[in-house]
Formats: structure tokens, sequence, C-alpha cells
């Protein structure tokens, strides 16, 4: 192992050179090129021993990953924001199809107006395609989390979402620990697919799939869902006996405190600092950072939060008509549970607004200041003037 | 710190359900469900059966021969026609005419097929079957021609016991009597007549009946055919006809006699097959032949390539002349002549003549008249006072205690061996319907045509299947075939076919016989060319028993096997859910 200064998008190609990948497809966008510019300056090198195929767009960019997978190769491709809009329909096929697929996101808004800063709303706007998604705070926590999701995505035939903030993490240059080849070689296995294309037992997969057999092959699809929270426990601690780190699908500060914040990406690393000033005046705050959005760790989220006071949910994104992401999914978590904390959800830092400690103090005022949150998300930092 | 656990503790156990050819999707995804019609294996007439007077199932039977299966070919022929060999000599061959494949090239060579086959029969001594089971019925048959004996052989085969009588020394009718032996050798037709016999059948020959005789045979016997033929020839009517000699008298006597004319000129009068007949005849004896014709030579009756065999031998033809008178010119005969003109297309669609006003006179050592025959006796056509059925090939009197069925060529549109066969068939199956009592002999007869005219005895013994589907050009898939060269039957040098009455065609070799046969498209009959297997691209079909059979679970009903049919022997039909 050996500490490199990189940026975040760095740590994401470094982790993919050591996974042993064949495959890498992509096609730039900002904020994620620089990823799939390094894999494919490994894969040009000679660094890396993948096949790095150009196409013309991220639908194609899925759909080369799609068929290099089925035909039993541990494959890697990168997007952001509109390519990972254009990608969707074919987010949907790699999860059908139960393949295996490792991607770096990296959340960036939608346009218009065209935006190239941070915003989760293009990942969370595909939450219902069948992919793990899996937000990462920093570049050591991508590194980590590209080379354990190859593990958790190989058993249990699901494609994982490997997210960080635009620019924040993808272009901010921190120290990340690289572990060494021969450690990820003993980590993660070869590739040994249960399904794939061969030439000995030739077979045609994916096609037509009557009313009769449709719902079991989703249904399957949920029950291998519901086998991940566990799973990537025993990932995670066979990580840690290596490398000593882990993350935790989420992980919880004071979660006893009168107001708890639920928080994901890097908003989480500026609520570290927000509930420690807030903690030294003598405040009850606490946090819980969301890791794992899909599956969405439920009973981890109850088990959490059932003691918090107010709970307060940070939402770097939007769904129009509704609210928070998080926080919709928060709610409906703790809906059944008896005594549940009420749930305030906060809109802040959409297409990258900074989201600050003094961010946090705001809100953690506003929940101060009421017994019962108003229905509707609360936006932060909002210009009144603009709106009129 | 790498522990030794790693990579190694956690399996992939979740459940995982997709779809996949290779073993549940296909199992899972019966695309035959997609289907709405679904293909059928559907043999169908042929274009050749349907015009065969005896409605032979032709393409099976090139199917065998192309194979070299010379003996199945031969079974599948006497379904219909006892006679091949004959057939294959003095048939008129409307089959070929109608075969599809002169579409494309030139129609394959049924005739010459059915002579090989039937030859190899010959002199392999291939035997019928002999008959199971008797029906104890005596059928008299008056006339051992090609009507009466084929009539003695399918009542023999549905086990009628058959007596035959005949005024000439011989049996065989116009077969012996009228064809010279230069186109239907003697031992030929002896050898086919005998393995008829062979059959249980009695033939009374130099058995010429009276009236009073043929009332007795009527109280005798419990059926019987009169198939007697056209014994007296058709008077010319002109002045100085009792000159004249008669063709079918001097073809009689050519055959029985050693005759020589040496030098002799003789003319011909008439138009049709005998009048060619006697004509090749004449060349053979040493004589000048001279047919003279009212009409044009295109509008004479007789098959065109005896005609242009007969000019080829040095018979001369003189068209548009019309006999008005013979006359002694000393040792000669003098003919005058009409000279006749083209008027308009009469309503049977020939062009009429009319005279022209010149007239002319040749002289001749003898004069022969061919321009056919008629009834002799008034008792050999049915009673006109009696009600009758009337059928293609056939009249049926059951009016009196004993049924009396008439045929051949006193009954027959077109006088011809293979017509007089299919009205030999007819009687006989209409005698068994009538002995088994059933009730409308009409339609059962309609369950066994093939095409307009032909009834199967195959079919009528529940052999084959009655296809009510033709097959057309169109529906032949000419991709399967390329353009192939006729094989012709080789030929006796011209020398020795104007100085002898040795049979003009000879045969085809095996190898010949079967290149020949391949040429056949099989209309409508399946050759096990597999072609529908091969191209279906669900392997939906598959061969069980050796036989191809459709399975329905995957098929989708594409029709890719049906249009790569060669030759039409499947069809898409329907599917009612």
């Amino acid at each position: 192992m050996n500490e490199k200064v990189m940026e975040g998008s760095h740590a994401i190609s470094e982790a993919v050179r050591l996974c042993n990948v064949g495959v890498v497809s992509g096609f730039p966008i900002t904020p994620q090129t620089h990823i799939i510019e390094a894999i494919a300056e490994h894969c040009s090198d000679g660094t890396m021993k993948a096949k790095y195929i150009n196409v013309e767009s991220e639908h194609s960019a899925m759909a080369a990953i799609v068929g290099a997978s089925s035909a039993g190769t541990r494959a890697f491709t990168a997007t952001s924001s509109h390519g990972l809009a254009l990608m969707h329909e074919l987010l949907h096929w790699a999860a059908g199809a139960r393949l295996p697929i490792v991607m770096g996101e990296v959340n960036r808004a939608l346009g218009p107006g065209w935006n190239i800063w941070t915003d989760q709303t293009d990942s969370l706007s595909q939450r219902d395609t069948g992919w793990i998604q899996l937000y990462c705070e920093d570049g050591q926590e991508a590194l980590d989390t590209v080379i354990f999701g190859f593990r958790l995505a190989e058993l249990v035939n699901l494609p994982v979402m490997v997210i960080i903030d635009a620019f924040l993490v993808s272009h901010t240059y921190e120290a990340v620990s690289v572990p060494t080849q021969d450690e990820v070689n003993e980590f993660l296995p070869a590739f040994n697919p249960r399904i794939k294309l061969d030439l000995e037992n030739p077979q045609a997969l994916n096609q037509m799939a009557s009313p009769q057999y449709y719902m079991e092959m989703r249904k399957s699809m949920q029950l291998a869902m519901e086998t991940v929270e566990d799973i990537y426990d025993e990932v995670e601690d066979e990580f840690h006996d290596t490398w000593g780190r882990r993350y935790g699908s989420v992980e919880g500060i004071n979660l006893d405190a009168d107001v708890v914040f639920v928080t994901s990406g890097t908003a989480t690393t500026t609520c570290r600092l927000a509930i420690k000033d807030l903690t030294d005046k003598g405040e009850s705050v606490g946090m819980l950072k969301i890791k794992m959005f899909r599956p969405f760790p439920a009973k981890g989220i109850q088990n959490a939060l059932k003691n918090a006071g107010k709970v307060a949910v940070v939402d770097r994104n939007f769904s129009f008509g509704a609210g928070g992401i998080f926080a919709q999914e928060v709610k409906s978590s703790l809906c059944n549970l008896k005594d549940a904390p009420v749930v305030f959800n906060f809109i802040a830092g959409l297409g990258g607004r900074d989201i600050t400690t003094d961010t946090f103090f705001e809100m953690y005022e506003k929940v101060n200041a009421n017994d019962i949150p108003q229905t509707e998300s609360e936006w932060i930092g909002i210009n009144e003037q603009e709106l009129k | 710190m790498v522990s030794e656990k790693k990579g190694m503790k956690l399996e992939n156990t979740v459940s995982l359900f997709i779809s996949r050819s290779a073993h549940r999707s296909s199992e899972m995804n019966k695309t035959g469900s997609w289907r709405f019609s679904l293909p059928v294996y559907k043999d169908k007439t042929a274009p050749c059966s349907a015009a065969c007077p005896t409605g032979t199932e032709i393409p099976r039977v090139e199917m065998h021969m192309s194979r070299g299966e010379v003996r199945k070919a031969w079974e599948k022929i006497i379904w219909e026609n006892p006679f091949p060999a004959v057939c294959g000599r003095v048939c008129f061959h409307e089959c070929e005419g109608a075969c599809n494949r002169k579409n494309l090239d030139s129609a394959v060579g049924i005739n010459s097929l059915e002579k090989f086959i039937g030859d190899i029969a010959l002199s392999e001594s291939y035997t019928f079957d002999e008959v199971e089971g008797t029906t104890n019925k005596r059928v008299a048959i008056i006339g051992a021609g090609p009507s009466g004996l084929s009539a003695a052989y399918f009542l023999s085969k549905l086990g009628f016991l058959c007596e035959v009588f005949e005024k000439e020394s011989e049996a065989g009718g116009v077969m012996r009597w009228g064809i010279p032996s230069y186109r239907l050798p003697k031992n030929i037709l002896l050898d086919e007549i005998k393995r008829i016999e062979e059959l249980g059948i009695k033939i009374h020959c130099n058995r010429e009946l009276s009236i009073d005789e043929f009332n007795n045979i009527k109280n005798e016997f419990d059926a019987v055919y009169l198939g007697c033929g056209l014994g007296a020839s058709i008077s010319p009517g002109f002045e100085g006809e009792s000159l004249l000699e008669e063709g079918s008298i001097f073809l009689k006597r050519v055959e029985s006699e050693k005759m020589s004319l040496d030098g002799q000129d003789i003319a011909v009068i008439g138009g049709g097959n005998t009048a060619i007949d006697v004509a090749r005849s004449l060349i053979r004896t040493g004589a000048k032949a001279t047919i003279l014709y009212r009409r044009r030579k295109e509008d004479m009756p007789a098959f065109i390539h005896e005609i242009s065999a007969a000019e080829d031998e040095g018979v001369k033809i003189v068209e548009l002349v019309s006999p008005t008178c013979v006359k002694h010119k000393g040792e000669m005969l003098e003919i005058d002549l009409q000279e006749m003109t083209t008027g308009d297309i009469d309503s049977h669609g020939r062009m009429s003549v009319r005279p022209l006003g010149g007239k002319r006179s040749l002289i001749y050592n003898k004069i022969i008249s061919g321009i056919g025959n008629q009834i002799k006796d008034t008792w050999h056509s049915p009673d006109q006072n009696n009600s009758k059925m009337e059928l293609k090939n056939s009249i049926i009197d059951i009016t009196g205690d004993t049924p009396l069925v008439y045929g051949g060529d006193l009954t027959n549109k077109n006088q011809s061996v293979s017509d007089a066969i299919a009205s030999g068939k007819e009687i006989a199956i209409v005698l068994d319907l009538h002995f088994k009592g059933d009730s409308d002999i009409i339609d059962s007869l309609e369950k066994c045509r093939v095409g307009v005219n032909a009834i199967s005895f195959e079919i009528y013994r529940g052999g084959r299947k009655q296809y009510k589907e033709f097959v057309e050009f169109k529906n032949v898939n000419i991709d399967y075939f390329d353009k192939e060269d006729r094989n012709e039957l080789p030929q006796i040098s011209k020398e020795e076919s104007i100085n002898s009455f040795n049979e003009v065609e000879k045969n085809y070799t095996f190898q010949m016989a079967a290149n020949e046969a391949l040429r056949c498209f099989n209309c409508g009959v399946c050759n096990d060319c597999d072609n529908c297997r091969v191209f279906c691209p669900d392997a939906s079909i598959i061969i069980e028993d050796g036989k191809r059979v459709i399975k329905t679970d995957f098929c989708k009903g594409c029709g890719v096997c049906v249009t790569e049919c060669p030759r039409s022997a499947m069809g898409m039909e329907e599917e009612k859910v």
C-alpha cells in the first residue's frame, strides 16, 4: 500500500486499473472525463490489459459494456448527468440481464440551465433501474468502493453505481491510499460468471419472456437486491480485514441527539464539522450518512433514527412536485415505526451551490424553531427576488 | 495483513432467473403461440397427372426412377395402366404438353421414361401381384383391344372372373393390327398381354360374336363389357371408291404378310394417324408414298412428330386437295382432285376449307384410304331406347338383368390407347360399385377423379389420396432447378428405318433414364429433398420414423419451409383458435 495525492476521478481510474477489468468503454463528459481519460491512457501504455472501446455516445458505451459483461468479462464505464440520462435504457438492460457491471458516476446537475456542478438528481433519477447505488464522500472512499463494488456486484449479479460529487470529489486532490495489485487480486477473485455467452455452451440471452415468466424475473432481481445489505456487510468485513477501512451502508454519529442530520456525498464531510462545532457549543446534534441508496437500507435507518429527537434530511436533489428524494425514502422507512421522529427536509446546494457549515447552522435553527416540519421541503438560501 | 479467508468465503447464490435459449427460455417461450397459420405437408396434383387419361401419378413414378427404383416406378404405373411398355411407345403423351418444366426449358421425357420402365419390367419379368379374393361374378368382355384387356385387368384385380371374346386370331385389337411394328414391336405387346392373361383371364380368339351369341352371353354372365372398337372403314363417298384399299386392312396385311411394293407409287387419302401409319409402312415396303389431304398440313389430326417423321422418311404430303373420282388408267389408277383453299375457322376451332376452282389428276399404282373407321354392328353400341349413365370414358346400361357397359373407341372422344385404358378402368370400378350396391355411383367415381377426365384405381383402392389442388408453374420454386437439355431417345439410322419394320426409337440407358427422371420437378410430391427441414429457422421440423414432422411448439408459421419447398408439396393452413 502506498499513499498518493490524486484527484477523486483518478482514485476511481486507479481502482479500475487494479481490478483486472477486461473491457472499458466510455464517452467524455465533464466532470467525469478524467476517469475514462486516465483509463484510456492506462490501456494505451499497457499498465492495464483491458480492451478500451471508443464509442459515440453513453448509450453505446453502456451497450458495449453490457455485451462485454454478457461475454463473461469484468467491465467498467463512467459517466455523468446528461450522459447518464442518455444511458437510461441500457441501465435497465444491464440490471435486467443481471450483469455485474461497475460504473463510476459523477453527480452533476442536468440542464437547462447548462450547469456542470454537483447535484444528485442525475443518479437519483435512475433509482428504479435496478442498480445498486453507493455514494462516496471522498477519493479514498471512491477507490475502495470501486474495488468492493466489483466484489459485491459479482456476488449478487447486479450492477453497481459508484457515485461521487462533481469537482468536490472528482477534481479535488487528496491523499489516497492505493492497494497493491496482489492485495486486490486476493480480495477480488477472477470473474467467474454463472451465466455468460459461451462457445462451448451456445445460448441466446435475454430474449422474449412472456407474462407467464416476466414477473418471476423481476422478483428474482428483488430477491437478489434483498441480499445486498447482508452481503455488502460481509464484503466490507473482508475489505476491512485487508485494508482496515469500512464505511457501512449507513454511518451514524450521536444518533440519540435531539436533532440528527441525514446526509450523503460531500455534504456529509461538511456536516461532520458543523455538528462538531454545535456539539462543542453544548447542542444535542448528530448525523446519519447514507452511503447505500439502492437497495435502500430501511431497517438500518429505522434502527439508526429510532431514538433521534428530530430528523433533518439534507437533499442536494429534488423530485419536482414531491420533495427531496432522500427525505422521501427516509420518511417511508420511518412511517411505520412507533413514536417515529418527525422528519424535516431541506433542499440545499443544487447545481453546485456550496453547502457550508453555516448552511447546517441555519438548518439546525429552523429545526429547533419548529416542533412539526412543514409539509413541503424547505429550500435553503433562496434569493426570493429572483422568483418574482 | 492479508487474511487467509479472503475472497473465498463468499459465494454467489442469489436468485438468478433470466430468459435464455439454452434451456429455460425456449421452454418458457413457446414461440409456436405466435403462429396464426401452420405449414402442412400437402401433396397436390401435378399437371401431368391431371392431363394423363389414366391419371397416373407421374411425379412419383419419376421420383422413383430418379433414384433408380425401377420396380417401384413400374408398380406406381400399373396401379393405373397395365400397358407401360405399349403406352411408352404409342401414347400421345398429353402429360408432356402439360409439364410445368416446359416453362423452364422443355418438358420431361415422360413418355420415353414410361417406355424405359415398361421395358425393364418385361426384361426383368416383373409380374402382377396375384389377386386375393373373388366376387364370384363373371364378366364377359367383347373385344381384346386396349379397353377390353384393361377392363379384364382392373376387373380381375377387383376379384371378377373375366372371359374375353376376340374376333381376330390374336389379342391386342388396334395395338396388334392398327399400329405398325416400327412403332410398337409385336413382342412387346404380346408380353404385356401375356402378363394380363396370367391374372387368370381367358381370352377366346377367333370368336366373332353374332347378335344371338351376344344375347346368350348376356344370360350366361353377370355383366358384359363391349369394347368392340370401330370395325368398319368410313366410306370416302366419291365415285370409284371401291377401287381403294382400306387403310386398316392394309395395316393388318403389312403385319401378317411379307409385302414388297418396290418402286410403286402409292397415294394415301387422309390426315390422321392411320394415314401416316399407312404411308410410313409403304415406305418400308419399298414404295413411294404420297399423302393427299384436303386441309393444310398443320390441320392434320395426326401427331406432329409422326408427320415430321413421315416426311423425314420420304413421305410426300399434298395439301388442300379433295378427291372427287378414282378410275382405272391402264394398269394404274387415276385420281381427280379438287383444289381447296382455306376459309374461316369453324366452330371446333379448325380451319375450314372450300373448293378453289382448280382441278388436277394424279396417277398412282395404288390408292389407300386412311380416313378413319366406324362402328361395325349396331349392337356394339348402346341401345338408343334404354336410359344410360354416360360417363367420361364409358356408357353404362343397367336397365336389363345383365349390366351392359360400353367403352373404348365406341364411347371415347379421343380414340387412343390411353383413353381406352381409362375406359377399361372406369367400367371395372363402375361394375364393382354396382355389385356392391353403391347408391351413388357417379359420386363415388368422382371421389377417384384425378384432374378432369381420369379416374384413379389407386385412389379407389385407398392407396393414394385425392388431391384437389393443382401445381402450376408459378408454384414451383425454380431457384432449385437449372436449365438442362432433355434426354431424347436415340434412333436407329434412317436407312435402317426405311428399309425395315424395326422400331425406330431405341431406349434410354439406365443412366439416361435416371438423369431424365431427375429433370422432373416432382410437382406436388414430397421427394424427401429435406429443404423444409434444413431451412426451418426454428428447428421445428424433425425426422421421426423416417418421416418429416412439424413440431408446433416453436413453429412460428413463418412459411419459409413452404416457400423453400421446390415442388409445392407443402402449404399453409390457417389455424382456428
